[in-house]
């Protein structure tokens, strides 16, 4: 049973597939020829990688700390205002940067609805790599939460009540069970807000100014480069596409592991556990989840 | 099913046919032009029934688009290093000073760090927003720091530039932090303290004796359409050098 190819699905596919495809190339193709070590040495660019490297470093550490605890909280009790709550925290993703800037610069700007405060603290936000942190952890963080969130659904809950009976406290259960078996998920929503926090831009550029060494990102030095000198903006764009191929390479990695998770072992010494991969699919986080939501 | 779409792609291409006939030029201009232009562009159309599309951007931005083979009709830049190379290559043509323009500093209407002379933005610890280097207004404002430092010879320039907290793309993005009041202070073109920006920020002035004149050249773009000269002429008209005075800017001497 051979099936004709379709031939219009197959050229209009390429068509896109090219289109998407291209640029990307086009950039290593350029930003790898003649002098791309140079260039990388060169001070526009390392201050603009150690920028980023430093603050997206913070706003993940700050997003795992916080966003973790909420995660958990949504996936694992039911309380008033929780579907809205976690539809309002989705707002982000969908929110444009630059109106996150614009929010940001409203609330914790000097004249914002907090500055008065900041000022008696003596705390200054505006053109200081703290700005960077906040607009790239208001941007990238419900992106963590929503796929450890997914992480935490997947569990089964008699997993835990079972380390419970064995007198586990609440903070074992956490750390010995819930924790390893929702790490892939973990891991993917750490991923997808790291790339995120690094391609961060509009809020950045707007709410913490671009000063090179301090709130210049590699978004906002290539943004800056291209109007006096394109090497770096090259280059920098070149090292973007290289770990963007990473980043992507690393999560698909993680989907394939969330069916074979290593770190199970941790739980030989819980006694006929049920395997949740063998009872119930797992969900990779972007999809919704199968759990029905029950109204409040 | 398909008949009816057939007949929407009739219609579509009837529209973008007759889109194309209707006549508009495209004009690149400094964003400190964005006011006077604007009015000119309507003025202009007022005349001629011709439509004037305008890309307003730091003059570095709108340079590296057309060397890059954006199309356009016009360019006017705020200075010669951002219109000369592209004269050079070839891209643009007949290239002539129609206005100029000179340097204020601005600070938010509640001055947060107290400066009352120009001098006193090489006091430690003031917020201050340039424009990057490649700006025009960037190139200016230093070159205004410069001549303080030498007329004075003192280290005010390498003072101030330790207090510079951002580096803003266009002259209009620095006026904006400042309008916000995140930045204590910056410097921008005189003709950016527009009546809707002067209700919310001081005017500092600089000195005469180091301000500097801002000389801006317009042409017309290689390949673009045969009216953009006319577009030109009207600028340098009287009715244009009208406008661009109403919204501050000076005469060519």
């Amino acid at each position: 049973m051979k099936r004709k190819v379709p031939l219009v699905p197959v050229v209009l596919s390429t068509l896109l597939i090219l289109f998407l495809l291209l640029p990307t190339f086009v950039i290593l193709a350029e930003g790898f020829t003649g002098g791309f070590f140079p260039a990388l040495i060169d001070p526009v660019v390392l201050d603009a990688l150690r920028v980023s490297v430093v603050t997206t470093g913070i706003t993940l550490l700050l997003t795992v700390l916080f966003g973790t605890p909420i995660a958990y909280l949504l996936a694992r009790y039911r309380f008033p205002g929780r579907t809205v709550l976690d539809a309002l925290l989705d707002l982000p993703i969908v929110l444009p940067p630059v109106v996150a800037g614009v929010g940001l610069l409203l609330t914790f700007g000097r004249q914002g609805l907090l500055g008065p405060l900041l000022q008696l603290g003596h705390i200054q936000i505006a053109f200081s790599a703290t700005a960077v942190v906040l607009a790239q952890l208001f941007t990238s963080a419900p992106f963590y939460i929503r796929a450890s969130k997914g992480g935490f659904l997947s569990i089964d809950p008699d997993i835990e009540n079972a380390a419970r009976v064995d007198g586990a406290g609440s903070w074992q259960v956490f750390r010995f069970i819930t924790w390893p078996l929702a790490f892939p998920f973990l891991l993917e929503g750490m991923v997808l807000a790291w790339s995120r926090a690094l391609g961060e831009f509009g809020a950045t550029i707007l709410f913490a100014g671009s000063l090179q060494g301090k709130t210049r990102t590699i978004t906002l030095s290539i943004y800056a480069a291209l109007e006096s000198d394109l090497k770096p903006a090259l280059v920098l764009s070149a090292v973007m596409v290289v770990v963007a191929f990473g980043l992507l390479w690393v999560v698909r990695y993680l989907n394939t592991v969330q069916f074979e998770n290593p770190r199970r072992q941790l739980l030989s010494d819980v006694p006929d556990v049920k395997d949740p991969a063998a009872t119930e699919p797992l969900q990779v986080s972007q999809q919704s989840e199968k759990h029905p939501e029950k109204a409040d | 099913m398909k008949k009816p779409l057939k007949k929407h792609l009739m219609i579509a291409a009837v529209l973008l046919m007759g889109a194309a006939h209707a006549e508009t030029l495209t004009v690149f201009a400094a964003a400190s032009l964005t006011d006077a232009f604007k009015e000119i562009g309507a003025a202009y159309k007022a005349r001629t029934g011709v439509e004037v599309t305008f890309q307003f951007a730091g003059s570095q931005v709108l340079r590296t688009q057309l060397e890059q083979g954006a199309k356009a009709d016009v360019y006017a830049s705020a200075n010669d290093a951002q219109f000369d190379p592209l004269v050079k290559a070839g891209l643009v043509l007949n290239k002539q000073a129609f206005t100029r323009n000179q340097l204020a500093v601005i600070v938010p209407a509640s001055n947060p760090a107290g400066i009352k002379s120009f001098s006193d933005l090489a006091k430690p610890g003031v917020k201050l927003v340039l424009a990057q280097p490649s700006v025009p207004v960037g190139q200016y404002a230093r070159q205004v720091f410069d001549n303080l430092s030498r007329a004075s010879n003192t280290l005010f320039a390498q003072r101030v530039l330790k207090n510079v907290v951002s580096e803003e793309t266009s002259v209009r993005q620095v006026a904006l932090k400042v309008q916000l009041g995140e930045a204590d202070a910056g410097v921008v073109y005189t003709t950016d303290i527009t009546p809707e920006v002067k209700a919310r920020v001081k005017t500092i002035l600089i000195p005469g004796k180091y301000n500097v004149m801002a000389t801006y050249p317009i042409g017309t773009v290689k390949g673009g359409q045969n009216s953009a000269a006319q577009f030109v002429n009207f600028v340098v008209s009287r009715d244009g050098q009208a406008i661009l005075k109403k919204w501050g800017f000076l005469k060519v001497k």
